[in-house]
């Protein structure tokens, strides 16, 4: 890749310099009329070697002056290009900067410099047009996963009052008790991701901006004690490696729902009676839990990107991870090594 | 035991009263703002059930009048919002509890009868039921006068029990309420079963009757 003025320039060196040698045969052949003009009309006559002596000077000086003109003209085009390469297409590059350091997440507006360029002003305005196109639509999906998941609160909670209700019949059968628990299930499914959905709207929306310093070391203690109900459940051991005084900023809500999705997901992925490796370093926090197959990287850390019968997750609480680790630059990767999921999280 | 609920979605707020109605519970509604400053005015209620989205106005506005009026009702904010900034605003001005939709009718039903307790009752918050006797702010349980051992855990679901005499109590609800707020493993609700059990044992080796039941294989009810 090469700028777009040192293309252009090339090529116009190209050219002088081929006007250039074409012209030194020319300028020979006039010279040399003129020499001979001017020493017939004053009687001259010259030795065979004179004249050659003198063709070959004529050449020489020539061929030299057009070398010189070619320098001063490719120092010229040198210098000029980079005025011009500087000057007028300074609007381009800081537009170009501008675009760059453009994220839509983070909501900033992009203001472009004024410029008297037809083309460049013409540009930033067809930008401008484009990004404010772009903001406004991210701000509707926005508002929009936000309204739908707040006006389904409402019918979700007519639904479960109605089932607690449906419940107290005297006299149900088994099956119905059943149907009920069943669709009880599938609503606090519901439930779930409609939190969660809510919950990821709001970290978008840049809300729980407030932050302080958060002692990890203890509220991974205390996430895992509150998660020991779900954990004996299973059978299942925490092997703890947990460095003492760990501490990090941040905003401890939001540090508390990435722990706990993390390890929500370790314990509900893994089979009874194992054990899951949690370990945490003043650099990073490992969760390890024992798996067959490696999952699919690109599809994992995405909003409904891993749910199947199989997973009855809410396929939210990665993507909730990722959003949460975003907001403080901080790195969420996934490998599989020894047949153990590894998902770590980088300060 | 008068409670007021103010809610403008009348399929729930008629699924609460229906559910709070055998509970020795009378229970009165309000659908809109301009209604519920009427009835707080005039009546007084041992709990009120409060939306914040309501036609008309703020439900925030009607906690402050309550405040301003020196009502002694309970308040629990019933609310689709689930934002901290709320609760906090609303425990603030004086609500009781917060408790953001949807909900299992039992988990309300707790709530109310913690609120109610905790008003009426203050000091001596003392239940007796037979030979059941639950110290509410001792959070100790004795059977004919001698003290049962229980966890954290087998205490509450106890009160969560008794809150809802003769109701069928799904597994769901039990596991929600177990879990509350920070699990999002609910399909698996087999942790419950445990703390039942031990909840059982404990009360029937201390002598205490079998009030209660498993129903349809996975459901309990408290019968007394």
């Amino acid at each position: 890749m090469s700028k777009l003025l040192n293309r252009t320039m090339k090529r116009f060196m190209g050219y002088a310099g081929l006007v250039l040698i074409i012209s030194i045969p020319v300028y020979y052949y006039v010279i040399n009329m003129l020499w001979h003009h001017e020493l017939d009309e004053h009687k001259i006559e010259l030795t065979a070697a004179a004249g050659r002596e003198d063709r070959y000077l004529i050449i020489l000086f020539v061929t030299l002056l057009t070398v010189l003109f070619f320098l001063l003209l490719m120092i010229g085009f040198i210098l000029l290009n980079r005025r011009i390469s500087k000057r007028l297409w300074q609007p381009f590059y800081n537009s170009l900067a501008q675009i760059k350091g453009f994220n839509l997440d983070q909501q900033q507006t992009v203001s472009f410099e004024e410029t008297d360029i037809e083309e460049f002003s013409e540009l930033n305005s067809s930008l401008n047009k484009l990004i404010a196109g772009n903001i406004a639509v991210y701000n509707q999906q926005k508002e929009f996963a936000d309204n739908a998941s707040h006006e389904l609160q409402t019918p979700l909670a007519i639904i479960q009052s109605k089932l607690d209700l449906l419940l107290q019949t005297k006299l149900l059968t088994d099956e119905q008790y059943d149907l009920i628990e069943d669709a009880n299930k599938a609503l606090a499914r519901v439930t779930r991701i409609n939190k969660n959905l809510l919950l990821l709207t709001k970290i978008e929306n840049s809300q729980f901006m407030d932050k302080e310093t958060i002692d990890l070391s203890e509220l991974l203690e205390n996430s895992l004690i509150l998660f020991s109900i779900f954990s004996e459940n299973k059978n299942l051991v925490f092997d703890k490696d947990i460095a003492t005084g760990v501490t990090i900023e941040g905003n401890k809500i939001l540090v508390e729902i990435l722990l706990n999705n993390l390890i929500t997901n370790a314990i509900r992925y893994t089979p009874n009676d194992n054990t899951i490796q949690i370990t945490l370093n003043h650099k990073a926090l490992f969760i390890a839990n024992p798996g067959t197959l490696s999952l699919q990287q690109e599809q994992l850390f995405k909003r409904f990107g891993n749910t199947s019968a199989e997973t009855p997750g809410t396929g939210l609480g990665l993507s909730l991870v990722k959003q949460i680790c975003s907001r403080y630059n901080w790195r969420t990767d996934y490998t599989f090594s020894d047949m153990r999921h590894i998902f770590s999280v980088t300060f | 035991m008068k409670i007021l609920i103010i809610e403008d979605e009348p399929a729930l707020s008629k699924s609460i009263g229906a559910y709070l109605a055998d509970e020795n519970y009378l229970c009165e509604y309000a659908g809109n703002f301009g209604q519920a400053i009427d009835k707080i005015t005039v009546y007084d209620y041992d709990c009120i059930l409060l939306d914040l989205m309501l036609p008309g106005g703020d439900g925030l506005k009607i906690l402050e009048e309550i405040k301003e009026q020196n009502k002694q009702d309970g308040v629990i904010i019933i609310s689709a919002k689930n934002s901290l900034d709320d609760k906090i605003k609303g425990l603030q001005i004086g609500a009781d509890d917060y408790l953001t939709k949807p909900f299992h009718l039992p988990e309300l039903a707790a709530r109310i009868y913690s609120v109610i307790r905790r008003k009426q009752f203050g000091n001596v918050n003392i239940i007796e039921l037979n030979e059941l006797k639950i110290n509410l702010l001792a959070k100790t349980v004795s059977v004919n006068d001698n003290n049962v051992v229980l966890t954290k855990k087998e205490f509450d679901l106890l009160l969560y029990f008794i809150s809802n005499k003769n109701k069928v109590i799904s597994k769901s609800a039990l596991a929600e309420h177990l879990s509350g707020d920070v699990a999002d493993m609910f399909d698996n609700y087999d942790f419950i079963y445990v703390h039942i059990k031990n909840l059982k044992k404990k009360l029937t080796e201390a002598g205490c009757d079998n009030y209660l039941k498993t129903l349809y294989g996975t459901g309990y009810k408290w019968e007394i």
